[in-house]
């Protein structure tokens, strides 16, 4: 059997478990939401560290903060929006898709485009 | 006396390197001679640092470096690694290195005597660099102008055993990339034959199981000394050395494919650049303090701008080189879908993104401070989310790629695999059905237990088991591989299925972790030699006989008014039980309680991947 079978199997297979998680993936509640959220910003009197890892003063606030948040029912962009406006975008981990960052985003993905053609072009007519 | 005994070696083998650099155009040595004066500037940076280390050991407070950084009343490990817990000391110390890596190669035989010769040539070059930024702008050997009988002490975070070894053994794998960087600019002028690539292989080799040890042995004291729970943060430091890692680990593999005679020379010298490029340029962003990070307490801005310069001399020459002294056309490559050339090709292409993509995360909030004077976060999240999925194409290829042929894109026993694939996904798909279903863990799951998976059935119908070096030379690459997904089903359990228990308790009280009873004995408050310690005081299982003691706490350092974090650690095979002792409120303690599963295999795997880089050093 050819390698380029077991690669076709090895697709459909990893495509049926995706279409099966996403039926598991729905429900959180507010914990885990703060969590994952928390998770994501930076403790601004610290170094480097998550707030949701850190137990500095600043963080336990914003801890407090963004589960009220949760429980009046805002978004999580909105939370995010809130804390942005309120200490800028450095406290967010996980940089706004803006147009400031934009190349930051797409930077590894151009690459892995180029580097998917330069293997196709490369191995084009050479099957064996 | 010892400062000046180490400031006079350190002068002596400058200009020993200086004229070893001339030596070419105005006094040209016999080859014996060359050598010679080789191992002598060597050994007369190793004296130098001896010497520093002699200052540290014996306190000689007359040293302002010494002054700086140390006390009379630390532990002697600690006066030893104090030696290299700072800025001045960890640039010799950086040299030393440097010369040990000549040192040795000059001993290096069956290779070319004029290219050896360059080769040592371009080490003597970068040896004068580094050695005239430590003499000009961190010198370690000023003397104090004040006369003083107590030093003003270490960082307490970096009093500790981890910590004390960490640094030499990632500057080992840093430094060596020198050697590697030397031989292919060496290469590139004389254009000889393919000899010098094995010669670049075992030092490739060589440097990046350094850099393994040396990246492990520093995450691991993350882990235990940072009391966060986590062992990688994605922090800028972190991420510095993980460039060269990534970029050396292509180079290793793109090596490889000297064997099956299909190297790219072209693209092997490049690499070797890229990753000594990498270790300088990160040098110059933790030295510089441009960065945010766990290791700010080694920074000066004001020394930046001089390893920068030597980051463009270096980067500048070596890449002018290979630019002017392009290597001949080599072979064409033996391209299909998909054969082990391919896999390498892809192998390396990924990695190199990996590099790019984490060098830009990195640098970006530099860029937008400079371009728009706004501060922005580059962390975990971003990494998380572009690097991890970039690679897993590659963990794919990795589970098959050693048994690849190199003419064919046929590959036996592929119902085997076929089907230990469809197997193992069932497997996997229920258990993480039954238990928290998490897309990450689920993917990282399967990756890691795939990889073992195919290596092991690559070993058993491929070769024949025999109990000798020889056998264990050849399932090498399939034994790291196996180290790899290991640690991947380390990295998983313990990032997405860790598991977090907030306790608020008084002393005495009993409370259940993962259906064991712990108690909470008591907090005590002890004085050590130079730190007073609070050790919150937990018996594990106490329903059992066998119950374990755990203690956890902090550390107070008089001497440099700090508090550092200890975690109680319980380790077993499966899981981590980590214990964090918060603040006291209202009588009450806060207890963090972390379940990490599977924490060990990290660092099993790691070990499997450092033993795998040295016997794949005495492979040809």
């Amino acid at each position: 059997m050819k390698l380029s079978h077991f690669f076709r199997i090895l697709r459909t297979i990893i495509l049926f478990f995706i279409c099966f998680t996403f039926k598991t993936y729905a429900v959180e509640n507010i914990d885990e939401r703060v969590k994952n959220l928390t998770l994501e910003l930076r403790c601004m009197t610290c170094q480097n560290q998550s707030i949701y890892d850190s137990d500095a003063e600043f963080s336990n606030d914003i801890k407090k903060i963004v589960k009220l948040k949760f429980q009046e029912g805002k978004s999580e962009h909105d939370i995010k929006k809130f804390l942005v406006e309120r200490y800028g975008e450095y406290i967010l981990f996980r940089p706004l898709m803006n147009y400031n960052n934009i190349f930051l985003w797409v930077f590894p993905f151009i690459l892995l485009i180029i580097g998917l053609f330069f293997i196709i072009i490369k191995t084009k007519g050479k099957k064996a | 006396m010892s400062s000046l005994i180490g400031f006079l070696s350190l002068a002596l083998a400058i200009g020993i390197n200086f004229y070893l650099l001339i030596s070419r155009y105005v006094f040209k040595f016999q080859k014996q001679r060359f050598k010679f004066f080789v191992r002598v500037s060597s050994l007369l940076t190793l004296l130098s640092f001896f010497s520093l280390m002699y200052a540290y050991v014996t306190s000689d407070f007359s040293n302002y470096n010494v002054f700086q950084n140390s006390h009379s009343n630390k532990p002697l490990i600690y006066k030893i690694s104090g030696t290299w817990g700072n800025h001045e000391g960890s640039m010799l110390l950086w040299l030393c290195i440097l010369s040990i890596f000549s040192f040795f190669f000059s001993f290096t035989k069956n290779i070319e005597e004029n290219f050896q010769k360059l080769t040592l040539i371009i080490q003597a070059f970068l040896h004068t660099l580094f050695s005239l930024f430590i003499v000009f702008t961190s010198n370690p050997f000023l003397v104090n102008s004040i006369l003083v009988d107590e030093g003003l002490g270490l960082n307490p975070i970096l009093q500790d055993p981890g910590l004390a070894v960490h640094p030499p053994i990632l500057y080992a794998g840093y430094v060596g990339y020198s050697i590697v960087f030397s031989i292919a600019i060496a290469g590139l002028f004389q254009n000889t034959d393919n000899e010098w690539l094995y010669v670049a292989k075992k030092w490739s080799l060589i440097s990046w199981t350094f850099l393994t040890g040396g990246i492990a042995l520093g995450s691991y004291w993350a882990y235990y000394e940072l009391g966060w729970g986590g062992w990688w943060f994605w922090d800028p430091v972190e991420n510095i050395s993980l460039m060269p890692w990534i970029a050396g680990l292509a180079l290793v593999h793109s090596l490889m494919m000297v064997r099956g005679e299909q190297a790219i020379k072209k693209w092997i010298v490049f690499l070797s650049i890229l990753c000594f490029s990498l270790s300088v340029f990160g040098t110059f962003l933790v030295r510089s303090g441009i960065l945010t990070s766990v290791h700010s307490f080694a920074a000066d801005a004001s020394r930046g701008i001089f390893i920068l310069l030597i980051f463009f001399i270096i980067t500048g020459f070596g890449f002018l080189v290979f630019l002017l002294k392009e290597p001949k056309k080599s072979n064409t490559l033996n391209l299909l879908f998909i054969n082990k050339v391919s896999a390498l090709v892809i192998n390396n292409i990924l990695m190199i993104i990996a590099t790019l993509t984490i060098l830009l995360g990195t640098i970006y909030p530099i860029i937008i401070e400079v371009l728009y004077n706004k501060r922005i976060s580059v962390g975990g999240p971003y990494f998380n989310s572009t690097v991890i999925p970039i690679m897993i194409p590659g963990f794919l290829l990795m589970s098959i790629a050693p048994i690849l042929s190199w003419q064919t894109n046929k590959i036996k026993n592929s119902k085997k695999y076929v089907l230990g694939f469809i197997i193992l996904s069932i497997l996997v798909f229920i258990q993480s059905y039954l238990l928290d279903f998490n897309t990450w863990g689920f993917v990282g799951l399967l990756l890691g237990f795939w990889i073992v998976l195919a290596s092991i059935i690559a070993i058993f119908s491929y070769y024949k088991v025999k109990l000798n070096l020889k056998y264990f030379k050849i399932i090498n690459p399939h034994i790291a591989h196996i180290g790899v997904g290991i640690a991947i089903i380390g990295i998983t359990c313990s990032s997405v299925f860790q598991n977090e228990l907030d306790f608020n308790l008084n002393e005495g009280d009993k409370f259940k972790v993962n259906g064991k009873m712990v108690l909470f004995e008591e907090v005590e408050t002890t004085n050590q030699i130079n730190f007073q310690a609070l050790r919150g005081k937990f018996l594990f299982d106490i329903e059992k006989n066998k119950s374990k003691k755990i203690e956890a706490g902090k550390n107070y350092y008089p001497v440099s008014k700090m508090i550092t974090s200890e975690a109680g650690i319980l380790h077993q095979w499966n899981k981590d039980i980590y214990f964090i002792l918060g603040d006291q409120k209202n009588n009450e303690w806060f207890v963090k309680v972390l379940i990490n599963p599977f924490v060990s295999f990290i660092w099993l795997g790691v070990i499997i991947m450092v033993y795998s880089g040295l016997i794949a050093v005495t492979r040809r």
